[in-house]
């Protein structure tokens, strides 16, 4: 027999409860074992063990939300350490200037933290979609230049073994992507040597002052030298990069004789770089309110980008470059690799000096070559005297260079600085495709990249038909006042931005 | 033991950010039904790291990076606010939050003076959310997960005292910095201090708290309640005591006198 409840022991029960409650709750009788909130999660090895040891490898580089070239997922970051390693002893960027910050986080957009980087946390700013929308816009005429070092890289995103060269099925697969035009930047890295050959000889002869001499093809060196080294921005080259180059003349030259209208030409840039797209955003490098060139993508996006569209690499024919601006002597190919600029230009240079061919060394100067740090060597030209050249790669070996000329003067004439090392073909927008970011890798691209040259006709920027022509129709002559105007450009004192002044 | 935080040195990394993420284990794409600041504290950003833009004496602009937590007062208000012990100081100053003890009245929220303590207002179940200073960590002798992972020696922890002398020591030696500590005094003292080379004002910092724990204010009456209320109920009783004493007499004196009758 179920036993009756009155309301009034019902409530009695009810309240009684909550009394209770209600005081264990306010006594904090309830106090309990359990952990606090946080400290579920986990955090990498080297922030373990007590606190006076404190890591040596740890946190992260900063990096701005609007750096155009490279962006980070935080969701990916595990503070391994390693982009600072390479930000600060590969690069000696972060680390190198003084606390408290001015106006902005220093970053040369090399994206060598791109390849340091395990998880994929940073990488570049990808603009594939950009590229697909032109491409996909029936109004606009699309065309891409690729970059010499990409040529000897791509084939890693698919598989081949580094060192594959693979310029041929580029051109294939750029145009199953519907560009309208492909481009060699090559074609330009020889318009740039005859730029840059013509300057150098007028710096070596008449404004002695502005040397030694410094390339100015790689944009990570040249914001580098912007930011720590503004005193030897006169003696930069004034020509712009190869990229910058044809970017300029596509959108003048080439729009005019094929008779469009150059606000419809989208150019695109496939570059092993990231600070392509910084450099690609500079309003020196834009004529006519037009940008030089529209939209750089690295060969990382480039191989995104074909993968997402179904194009496989291994199965593609090799194809030629559009002519007008795709043929490329040795000296242009070998623009992706440290010493390759310099090679080029001493080619061009002697010929400029004594109008004849250079000897067989110079098409193969060895002392320019490989993975050294700093290289020195003497081109001697009959009838002008002897050029004293310096190269040097990867930023963490300019920077004592550049401080010892700022103490005790330049022994040099003619410095080459490539920012990553190895040159492009080490480049922060190149392919993931060793576990270590190696040597062994680069070594390889470069001895790709040298077959370029030795399989090429021609081995001097200056024998290329497409270069003569083109000065012929267009430029008149190296440094005349069109060539100035469009192939030459000017920099920008950046110090201040990160120095006290 | 307390964190000092140098805002010259900080570069923007978020490295404390995203160590805290990690340590705490919070997620990245928490689902939202109002948009909220990207750069504000919320339930499962315990830390964030501000940019600002400040004007400097010299009439120059220059960029600063502020990062914001719990300070973790000594007297905590919030504590003091919490009527069910849900937040309590721990033995190295760490204000600690246990969350089976919360039962959601959000006053903390109230009597935050910082306005730190954030609510998950997409839960079911909601909690209070903040920085525990990883207190778990602490108690292992690690350091907070934020400061640990600071790549230009921002963050540093250390005992009180020592952190105070050293920041009077680093102002005093350098004419850059400005003559103040943050968190030294404000409220009693807090365990996070900072120290800066721009004015606390112009980086966002509140600078018009006193210098008294807001809890002292209340101390000398608060205490009393439990007794007061012990001492009523014990009136009430009595009152009650005697009510019935009375009642009982007079019926037994109404029942004997129509015996008597």
């Amino acid at each position: 027999m179920a036993r009756e409840i009155s309301r009034r022991d019902f409530l009695k029960v009810l309240s009684g409860t909550s009394v209770l409650g209600m005081g264990v709750a306010v006594t904090g009788c309830g106090r309990s074992d359990k952990p606090t909130m946080g400290g579920e999660g986990w955090l990498p090895e080297q922030y373990k063990g007590t606190g006076s040891y404190p890591a040596q490898v740890k946190g992260r580089v900063a990096i701005a939300p609007d750096n155009p070239s490279i962006v980070r997922d935080d969701e990916k970051c595990i503070l391994c350490g390693r982009c600072i390693e390479a930000c600060e002893n590969v690069m000696t960027v972060h680390g190198h200037y003084p606390l408290p910050l001015k106006d902005e986080i220093a970053c040369v957009h090399c994206g060598q933290c791109t390849l340091w980087c395990p998880t994929g946390a940073i990488a570049e700013r990808s603009e594939i979609d950009k590229v697909r929308q032109a491409i996909r816009d029936e109004s606009k005429y699309v065309v891409v230049q690729t970059a010499p070092a990409t040529k000897v890289s791509l084939g890693e995103a698919f598989g081949m073994k580094p060192g594959a060269v693979i310029g041929g099925q580029q051109v294939a697969a750029l145009r199953r992507l519907g560009f309208d035009a492909v481009y060699d930047t090559c074609f330009s890295a020889d318009l740039t040597i005859m730029e840059e050959a013509a300057e150098v000889l007028q710096r070596l002869t008449v404004k002695k002052q502005e040397l030694p001499h410094f390339t100015s093809c790689c944009p990570g060196w040249v914001k580098f030298c912007e930011y720590f080294y503004p005193d030897f921005i006169g003696h930069l080259s004034t020509c712009k990069s190869p990229q910058g180059m044809l970017g300029a003349t596509i959108k003048s030259y080439l729009a005019a004789k094929k008779g469009i209208d150059p606000a419809n030409v989208v150019s695109v840039a496939i570059m092993p770089c990231t600070a392509k797209k910084f450099e690609a955003g500079r309003e020196e490098l834009s004529h006519a309110e037009m940008a030089d060139v529209d939209v750089v993508l690295t060969t990382r996006e480039l191989a995104r980008f074909l993968k997402q569209e179904h194009i496989d690499l291994n199965v593609l024919e090799p194809e030629d470059y559009d002519s007008l601006l795709g043929e490329s002597s040795g000296a242009g190919r070998i623009f992706g690799t440290t010493g390759g600029v310099t090679e080029a230009a001493v080619r061009t240079l002697y010929y400029n000096a004594t109008q004849q061919a250079p000897p067989a060394a110079l098409l193969s100067w060895q002392p320019v070559r490989g993975l050294k740090a700093v290289k020195e060597a003497r081109a001697d030209v009959p009838g002008f005297g002897s050029v004293s050249i310096a190269v040097c790669h990867g930023l963490a070996n300019v920077r004592p260079l550049l401080e010892d000329i700022r103490k005790h003067g330049s022994r040099w004439q003619f410095i080459e600085v490539m920012a990553c090392p190895g040159g492009c073909i080490g480049g922060g927008g190149q392919p993931l495709s060793a576990p270590d970011n190696s040597a062994a890798v680069r070594e390889k691209r470069i001895a790709a990249i040298y077959t370029g040259d030795t399989s090429a006709r021609k081995h001097t920027s200056h024998e290329n038909s497409e270069i003569k022509q083109i000065y012929e129709e267009f430029y008149g002559r190296p440094l005349s006042e069109r060539a100035e105007k469009l192939l030459h450009t000017s920099f920008t004192d950046r110090s201040g931005r990160i120095f006290d002044k | 033991m307390a964190v000092l935080v140098d805002l010259t040195k900080c570069i923007g990394c978020e490295s404390c950010v995203v160590a805290c993420k990690l340590w705490n284990k919070l997620p990245y794409h928490p689902r939202r039904t109002v948009k909220r600041q990207e750069d504000d504290l919320d339930d499962t950003r315990w830390t964030v790291v501000q940019k600002k833009r400040v004007q400097g004496d010299n009439g120059r602009e220059y960029t600063r990076f502020v990062k914001k937590q719990c300070m973790h007062c000594l007297e905590p208000a919030c504590a003091s606010a919490c009527f069910s012990k849900a937040l309590r100081v721990d033995e190295n100053h760490a204000v600690v939050y246990y969350p089976d003890l919360c039962v959601g009245c959000r006053y903390c929220m109230l009597a935050c003076p910082y306005d730190v303590p954030r609510y998950q207002w997409e839960e079911a179940l909601p909690l209070i959310t903040k920085c525990q200073l990883c207190s778990d960590r602490l108690k292992e002798g690690e350091l907070p997960a934020c400061v640990g992972a600071c790549p230009t020696g921002t963050l540093t922890y250390g005992n009180r005292e020592e952190l105070l002398r050293k920041a009077h020591d680093i102002i005093d030696r350098n004419p850059r910095y400005v003559n103040y500590i943050y968190g030294e005094k404000e409220l009693g003292g807090a365990s996070w201090l900072y120290i800066s080379d721009q004015p606390f004002e112009k980086l966002g910092f509140k600078m018009d708290l006193e210098q008294t724990p807001p809890s002292d204010y209340t101390r000398s009456y608060l205490t009393k309640v439990p007794f007061l209320a012990a001492a009523w109920g014990l009136f009430l009783v009595g009152l009650t005591a005697y009510h019935h004493h009375k009642e009982n007499k007079e019926n037994k004196e109404k029942q004997g006198g129509g015996k008597d009758a």
